[in-house]
């Protein structure tokens, strides 16, 4: 029994690491419709900076998200600006290929200023080692993952799928034109939405570079996972891309556990199986 | 005039080249290794040790001129590394190649070498059978899979470690690696009490972890290719508190690479692993070869297994050269000098095998500790001239 439950934690706790991965591109993807490929490379800068910081300047860990979180958007809004404002209206494809040209690019930048090889993380001493919970061994890491996700989930559910500022995103992604036409700020708006995806996925890739290892292969590695989380959540929404990550997070774990010589298969398994059943996603509202 | 000089020059040639004593034949060596990605630390690691060589014991092993060409492997990719081959064979004209890296590398590169009788050095592929018959004028500097594999096995049955739980990566050298370890435990009298497979491209390990800890084993013996893999379940068995339990953990040297101990932290400490080199072995050589390697290419590149498999390579290739000394570079000679040939190398003696070019090594059973707050293998048993096979 304990140990179903730790697998069941673990897989919650995995959960809510492809959630904080994700859901930058859920935003800037689903709010946006803008097929940003190199969110991932978005990740790894915050993985590198949560080193810099820490390991460089000796900054403490809870101190250096925020930064991460700051810079990424920044660095995102500066990137918005030079380069993807001017692809808004061409199609996927032409996104698809700017972008993964771009993540290609931040691999190479990687390499350049920190080096080939993977990075070292000192994580400070209470978030390492286990803590009794319920009878239950638990990682403390995991356990500060998912408070932490769930935070996020509820900071962001309540922020942009129900405030003003929401509706004000979503009505210039709907209809730009007539956004702008009521006197919304479309470029301005457009930019800061990006700020946050950015950010966000800065953030995801802080929290997972000490679990998943960083090296500067980083973003193609976890590109496959980022996509199929919110594709299976659905297109612009926070809520479906948490109960798809947490769905995928549980069911990888389980199945690994159960069925270990089927491996990471039935996370794709589950995948094809939801694409069937709900071809836009999970809450997707469809094309 | 100017075909009346040529004729002049060439005719001075001419008797130049029939001097022996005076003559300077160029050898060109290929030097085929990956450069770029993540498996450019290979490259990095062999350039580093060629260099090196080459500043210690000159640029004329034999009176022959060395030239080296080098080309970018890019990792395991048998296409990439068949087209080079016949680059550099055709075109380039090497005459010996150090190279290429990997298994699939050296099985697509072997037809051509052994038609165009080119010997070649594996500094970098440890799968059995890639040298001998295949490939007649190869010689393996690297290490055979059995070599690491199964050391481990009669050691922690010595120590008492008797249950044991065998995770590998899901491809071809880790079922090979599973194979003779399971086999070498047989052998000494331990229990298997379960083992995994797990994919190449995994970043959660902790499903995995939990079979481990609900069989109770009383060590893991891992084999996992160096990378995110080697450090993921090295950390991750130490985030779930199973090494702090007392679970030893075991594995070949690819989990405590120096290139990526770091990386893997306090969580290395106190892991046990099958080696053929550690920057710690105690000899003469091998002090004064990390002292000479570490100030050529800084603290942060540390010296890995490759780049003492690149200082050997060359060691053969000089001694072979000095033996063909005033004559014409002839590769079957060299092929056959190196075979039974014995050398002192910075991780101990090697003997290059009669019959196939293979390599007998000593394997040393090393604890990973912080020697002056650094991360390092420490040897701690050592299995003498360990066969290939």
């Amino acid at each position: 029994m304990a140990s179903i439950l730790t697998v069941l934690f673990n897989g919650v706790a995995y959960g809510f690491l492809l959630f904080v991965m994700s859901v930058g591109l859920s935003v800037t993807l689903g709010m946006m419709n803008f097929v940003n490929l190199a969110q991932a490379s978005f990740s790894m800068l915050g993985g590198y900076i949560l080193v810099t910081a820490m390991q460089g300047y000796g900054l403490p860990f809870l101190l250096c998200l925020p930064i991460v979180f700051v810079l990424v958007g920044v660095v995102s809004v500066v990137v918005e600006r030079l380069i993807f404002r001017h692809f808004y209206k061409t199609d996927d494809l032409t996104q698809v290929l700017l972008t993964i040209g771009l993540v290609f690019m931040s691999i190479a930048m990687a390499t350049y200023v920190w080096g080939g090889t993977y990075q070292r993380f000192d994580m400070p001493s209470w978030i390492i080692g286990q803590k009794e919970i319920f009878g239950l061994t638990l990682e403390t890491y995991r356990i500060f993952l998912v408070g932490f996700g769930a935070v996020m989930a509820v900071a962001l559910i309540f922020g942009l799928e129900r405030t003003q500022l929401g509706a004000m995103v979503r009505a210039c992604v709907d209809n730009r034109r007539v956004a702008g036409a009521c006197g919304l700020n479309t470029e301005l708006i457009f930019a800061f939405t990006f700020a946050i995806g950015g950010g966000l996925a800065g953030l995801g890739g802080a929290l997972s570079a000490n679990l998943l290892g960083l090296d500067p292969n980083f973003p193609l590695r976890y590109l496959v996972y980022i996509l199929i989380v919110v594709s299976v959540g659905g297109m612009g929404t926070i809520t479906g891309t948490l109960i798809a990550a947490l769905a995928l997070g549980i069911a990888d774990v389980l199945g690994k556990y159960y069925f270990p010589q089927f491996g990471s298969f039935i996370i794709y398994l589950l995948t094809v199986a939801f694409m069937l059943w709900r071809p836009h996603g999970l809450l997707g509202r469809g094309a | 005039m100017k075909t009346a000089l040529s004729i002049l020059a060439a005719a001075a040639l001419a008797t130049v080249s029939t001097q022996p004593t005076l003559a300077q034949e160029t050898v060109k060596i290929g030097v085929l290794q990956s450069y770029s990605g993540i498996t450019s630390l290979g490259g990095q690691q062999t350039d580093f040790a060629i260099k090196l060589f080459m500043q210690k014991f000159g640029e004329t092993p034999g009176g022959f001129k060395l030239q080296l060409i080098r080309r970018d492997t890019t990792g395991p990719n048998p296409e990439v590394a068949k087209r080079l081959v016949g680059e550099v064979v055709t075109r380039e004209k090497v005459q010996l190649l150090i190279g290429p890296d990997f298994t699939p590398n050296t099985l697509a590169a072997a037809p051509i070498l052994s038609e165009a009788k080119v010997p070649s050095f594996v500094t970098g592929a440890a799968t059995t059978g890639i040298v001998g018959e295949k490939s007649p004028y190869s010689t393996r500097t690297f290490f055979a899979t059995p070599q690491l594999c199964k050391p481990l096995a009669p050691f922690a049955v010595k120590q008492g470690w008797t249950n044991i739980f065998v995770v590998v990566a899901d491809f071809a050298p880790g079922h090979e690696c599973e194979k003779f370890f399971m086999e070498a435990l047989k052998e000494a009298n331990g229990t298997l009490v379960g083992n995994l497979r797990t994919p190449l491209s995994n970043p959660e390990y902790s499903g995995y972890i939990q079979r481990i800890r609900d069989a109770k084993p009383d060590g893991v013996f891992i084999f996992m290719p160096i990378g995110e893999l080697s450090i993921g379940i090295v950390r991750a068995l130490n985030d779930s508190g199973l090494k702090a339990s007392g679970l030893k953990i075991m594995g070949t040297g690819d989990i405590t690479d120096e290139g990526y101990i770091d990386a893997v932290g306090e969580a290395a400490v106190g892991v046990i692993t099958s080696g053929i080199y550690s920057t710690q072995h105690d000899s003469a050589l091998n002090k004064e070869f990390v002292k000479s390697y570490t100030a050529l290419a800084g603290e942060k590149n540390r010296i890995g297994w490759t780049a003492v498999s690149a200082w050997d390579a060359m060691r053969l290739t000089y001694d072979a050269l000095e033996a063909q000394k005033g004559q014409k570079f002839d590769g079957e000679k060299f092929a056959a000098f190196l075979r039974g040939h014995k050398i002192e190398s910075p991780r101990g003696p090697i003997t290059i095998d009669k019959s196939n070019g293979d390599i007998v090594q000593n394997v040393y059973i090393r604890r990973a500790e912080r020697v002056n707050g650094v991360l390092q293998n420490v040897e701690i048993e050592t299995f003498k001239d360990v066969s290939f096979k």
